[in-house]
């Protein structure tokens, strides 16, 4: 079987400087990954390079048995599967409400149908009646979910989570921790990077450990 | 001090009395600004966007020259679009010199790259995520260009007022494209310049309290838009 995910021989470079080097790796469809290490062992420049958001200097990436091409449309058409959530995410200076419909309006859904989608999507992250609300208005915590009912809401194939429970309080964290189950069962693969020392375990995922911009 | 005491008081009355030469001066300066800062900003953004969001080869180097053509020189433009725009010149033929178009060329040139420089600065000062967050969202590079003028849009309006100011106080162009013809193409400040040569300081000071007002309004705007 085909993985879902696979990179070979990726490596990133600024300058001469190597921030990333990962020979192989292959992700399986719904999943749960969590990529471990310490603070600039690469993480954060895996995850981007998996969103397309950042070219490798070197190597080869297959999303769902396509080949990726680093040309503007075809990332554009990958992306529609694909969606980051940053550590501290950036948020339209709108309303909560504007924030989470961004996407759905990128991809031509009528307003109408946008409704009730956002609607679960902040029911899904504890964020009820909050649609009004200037998204720059709350705090760190909330403003982390926003991005993450924004992210939610496009039903992304592979969700892509840097630090995601960094901002959150105890009561997020395990309100967190229970989404992503749910969400694996409807079908998505996650790939978070995390400091969490227990929480890898706790989602039952496959840990992938990073030093110095290799696995280890 | 009766001399500035008397003017200021004839200025003010030609103010506060209509004078029609006073308006039709304060109106052409309005309107050949107003339609030059249109067309410099519909060049100009897109132009600081293009250079802040492009990685190209050479590009400090137009960064280097859009700094330059900051501290153009107003009548250097003048001259410049005036041997375009003179009857030998290549663009004789259209008839432009002593219009207001030539005086709307002119502006122009002068405010784009104050435009594009100020677009460019508040490009480099904005928050680096905005355009991976609109990508991984499923924007375009077009769409996500324009999400990204509208976080940074105060930016880009005070970029337009510092455009508009320079412009709407310069006097080279207006004096060497428009020719100061009254009632057509004299300015506030080419009329500033003219009036008080002539002896008629009231009617240049007249002049001189509405570009004050049309530079404290501006500032005021801009003060504004900067506490946003």
């Amino acid at each position: 079987m085909k993985p879902f995910l696979s990179l070979h021989s990726i490596e990133k470079r600024y300058n001469n400087h190597l921030a990333l080097q990962v020979d192989e790796l292959e992700f399986e469809p719904q999943h749960i990954y969590s990529l471990v290490g310490p603070n600039g062992c690469g993480k954060s420049t895996l995850l981007q390079i998996v969103a397309l958001l950042l070219k490798p200097t070197f190597g080869e990436m297959i999303f769902q048995g396509e080949k990726v091409i680093w040309k503007k449309k075809s990332l554009q058409r990958l992306r529609q599967h694909i969606t980051l959530v940053h550590q501290s995410p950036f948020l339209f200076s709108r309303s909560v409400r504007h924030n989470i419909a961004y996407g759905l309006k990128m991809r031509g859904m009528h307003s109408k149908k946008q409704h009730h989608l956002i609607h679960e999507a902040l029911d899904m992250v504890g964020l009820n009646g909050f649609g009004r609300r200037t998204a720059r208005e709350l705090s760190g915590g909330e403003q982390q979910r926003v991005a993450l009912a924004r992210a939610l809401v496009l039903r992304p194939k592979l969700l892509l989570l840097d630090e995601p429970i960094s901002n959150m309080d105890r009561a997020s964290i395990e309100a967190f921790d229970g989404l992503l189950p749910i969400l694996v069962d409807q079908g998505m693969t996650i790939i978070q990077a995390t400091h969490s020392p227990d929480q890898p375990e706790r989602l039952h995922s496959t840990i992938i450990r990073m030093e110095d911009g290799r696995l280890i | 001090m009766g001399f500035l005491f008397d003017s200021l008081k004839t200025a003010l009355a030609m103010i506060f009395e209509f004078n029609p030469e006073v308006y039709i001066t304060v109106w052409t300066s309005l309107y050949v600004s107003s339609i030059a800062i249109v067309f410099a900003t519909l060049a100009g953004v897109p132009a600081g966007l293009a250079v802040g969001l492009g990685r190209f080869p050479g590009r400090r180097a137009v960064i280097t020259i859009l700094n330059t053509l900051m501290a153009l020189p107003t009548v250097v433009v003048g001259l410049v679009v005036y041997g375009f725009l003179s009857r030998v010149g290549p663009l004789g033929q259209f008839g432009l010199l002593f219009t207001p178009a030539a005086m709307v060329i002119g502006q122009i040139i002068l405010a784009t790259p104050i435009i594009a420089n100020y677009t460019l600065g508040a490009l480099s000062s904005s928050d680096s995520r905005i355009m991976p967050t609109a990508l991984t969202l499923g924007a375009s590079t077009t769409r996500g260009a324009m999400v990204l003028l509208q976080e940074i849009r105060f930016g880009v309006m005070a970029a337009i007022i510092a455009g508009f100011g320079r412009i709407i106080a310069e006097v080279g162009v207006a004096m060497m494209l428009g020719g100061n013809i009254r009632g057509y193409t004299r300015t506030m400040t080419t009329a500033i310049a003219l009036e008080t040569s002539k002896g008629e300081f009231a009617f240049g000071l007249a002049l001189g309290i509405f570009l004050l007002s049309v530079a404290l309004l501006i500032n005021m705007f801009l003060n504004f838009l900067q506490q946003r």
